[in-house]
């Protein structure tokens, strides 16, 4: 395995310093752009930080259906011959959202209505990829060093077996 | 990978149900939605075609609420079963956690569920990971149907890695739950990379690659903070409570051999007389996908009104773009309609479909949630309005038609005063 997948692979810790940089960013882009809602959105599917508005009842299942549908575009991408298709833009009649790749790790997820539009979102967009890329960039770095380390030495020692037991008491 | 986000104080994992097609994936997870108390699941998404195939993924969050301070959740997925699908089933491995393998335990479909766990070592591999390496929980479904294979043959056959493996007739939910839990105590516990630096030693053991030890089972229903020992386990129902189940309750229940069609009982049926209304499961069902095109989106959320009435066909817009400089895209100029990737239209309901005998029971004792309910709704978009004529293009035909009117009419007064002085 390559130093570059070794990194891809490795499992990514959001401490609340790296979070607060990026909602900064989020913060920073909605006030120009007019949009309603930004979200960062790891490779899996999860939702990593939310700011603005919120969308829908679920934005959990709005993370995973924004990351499985560019999953299939970027296979799509793949089948074309293309490297990648790292802008994916759906329009609605109030609501539009525009899917953004931030590296190999994460997805910038932009909502917006007609308080804004296109135009503006993208300008505006491209400048915060291009930060947001590199502040994922540092904290891949900083964790990659960290390698042999415990992902999970912050969480608390019993946190699986209580979250089991959580299970347990669910069903 | 699990998720640890301690800014949000959130843990996320995600976990996959993978098998062949029709081995009950979608009705394990259709169960869990089902009984999972409200506060605690999320909207029940199906990506599917109208025969109620999964076509890209099912999908539903499971919050464990606050563990230790973080709150817990598990991102629940089926991937499609159907060989064909395999581009997208692929896609949904991506960052996975832990798979559940729900095997069929039809003799006919040995060869299917091979080539399934097969496929799963391939797209794994395709991400750079090893099947060994990620938490795995076979579950052998479709216990109750004529001529099952014996689990020491699926063993054999399917197990060859020791992994914790559970009995199940999921379409009446048992079977469900302890292979759920061992699956989930597995991802939990692989967290912790160094083994024993903080994992206490009353932590769930379902270790995924534990080593065959015995064939026979062991009681491996979790108890809260005692769970599967690290070996070998097939755990047969009975010993999962199948018939006391006292996480299962099986009100009203039919007997295993009468509690499941033969084949396509691992799906639910659609009888509106025997089955829920979709307020009852506490949910609109919102399909994306028009009859005939073989696609469609369903979300389950509680408490919202159906629209069974919105117009059939309401494209929504999607397209790739590349990246382009603001002024070169200004306004939505880039959509032509021939993008529209999904229509929407109400579906049929479910009492017009029919039901399956003996697959009636569920284990609170109603049916089984039908796969589609009978409301719909519909995704709304501007294809038309996104192509009409481009910002500025009337006015400027109006001011141009202005210019000519005002130019004529000078002109006009100009040759009818030259006429006046010659005259």
């Amino acid at each position: 395995m390559t130093h570059d997948e070794k990194l891809r692979q490795a499992q990514l810790v959001f401490y609340a310093e790296d979070v607060s940089e990026i909602e900064q960013e989020l913060d920073g882009f909605l006030e120009l752009s007019g949009a309603r809602c930004a979200m960062l959105i790891d490779r899996g599917g999860h939702l990593v930080t939310r700011r603005g508005e919120s969308v829908g009842e679920s934005p959990e299942s709005v993370a995973a259906l924004a990351a499985g549908s560019f999953a299939a575009t970027r296979e799509m991408a793949r089948l074309m011959g293309e490297d990648d298709f790292n802008t994916l833009f759906h329009q609605g009649t109030r609501e539009s959202i525009q899917l953004s790749q931030i590296g190999d790790r994460a997805l910038f997820a932009i909502v917006f209505d007609d308080r804004s539009n296109l135009g503006l979102v993208r300008f505006y967009a491209e400048e915060s990829q291009g930060r947001l890329r590199e502040l994922f960039q540092e904290m891949t770095r900083r964790q990659a060093e960290r390698v042999d380390e415990d992902p999970a030495r912050g969480l608390a020692a019993d946190f699986s077996s209580s979250a089991a037991a959580a299970l347990d008491e669910l069903f | 990978m699990v998720q640890i986000n301690f800014a949000q104080k959130q843990v996320n994992a995600k976990i996959v149900y993978y098998g062949p097609g029709m081995s009950g994936k979608t009705t394990n997870l259709e169960v869990i939605h089902q009984r999972a108390p409200e506060p605690n699941r999320g909207d029940l998404t199906s990506i599917s075609t109208d025969g109620d195939r999964t076509l890209f993924f099912d999908f539903m969050p499971l919050d464990l609420g606050t563990v230790a301070g973080m709150r817990t959740c598990f991102q629940v997925y089926t991937v499609p079963g159907q060989v064909y699908y395999n581009s997208t089933r692929k896609l949904v491995l991506q960052g996975v956690d832990g798979v559940i393998f729900v095997a069929d335990s039809s003799p006919d479909m040995m060869e299917e569920n091979l080539e399934s766990l097969r496929n799963l070592q391939e797209n794994l591999s395709e991400y750079g990971r090893s099947s060994e390496e990620i938490p795995l929980v076979i579950q052998y479904n479709k216990r109750d149907i004529p001529g099952a294979l014996p689990i020491e043959v699926l063993e054999e056959k399917l197990n060859q890695r020791g992994a914790p493996a559970f009995e199940a007739i999921a379409n009446t939910g048992q079977g469900v739950f302890p292979t759920l839990k061992a699956l989930a105590a597995a991802v939990l516990d692989s967290l912790h990379k160094s083994s024993g630096s903080s994992v206490p030693a009353s932590a769930p053991a379902a270790q995924p690659v534990a080593a065959p030890q015995a064939a026979t089972a062991q009681p491996s229903a979790p108890a809260p903070a005692a769970a599967p020992a690290p070996q070998r386990q097939t755990i047969s129902m009975s010993q999962t409570g199948f018939h006391k189940a006292p996480s299962l309750p099986l009100q009203g229940a039919a007997a295993p051999s009468e509690a499941q069609a033969p084949d396509k009982g691992a799906r639910p049926p659609q009888n509106a007389a025997t089955t829920p209304g979709p307020q009852a499961l506490g949910g609109l069902q919102l399909k994306g996908g028009s009859e005939g095109d073989g696609g469609g989106l369903r979300m389950a959320q509680p408490a919202t009104p159906p629209a069974p009435e919105q117009p059939p066909t309401q494209p929504s817009l999607s397209m790739a773009v590349p990246p382009q400089p603001p002024a070169a895209a200004p306004a939505p100029t880039q959509a032509p309609p021939a993008t529209a990737t999904a229509t929407a239209k109400p579906q049929t309901p479910p009492a017009n479909r029919p039901a399956t005998p003996g697959s009636m029971m569920r284990p609170d004792g109603g049916s089984p949630p039908p796969r589609r309910a009978p409301a719909s709704k519909s995704f709304p978009s501007k294809v038309q309005e996104a192509h009409a004529t481009p910002k500025g293009g009337k006015p400027k035909s109006a001011a141009l038609t202005v210019l000519i009117v005002v130019a004529s009419i000078g002109l006009g007064a100009a040759l009818g005063s030259f006429v006046l002085q010659i005259l």
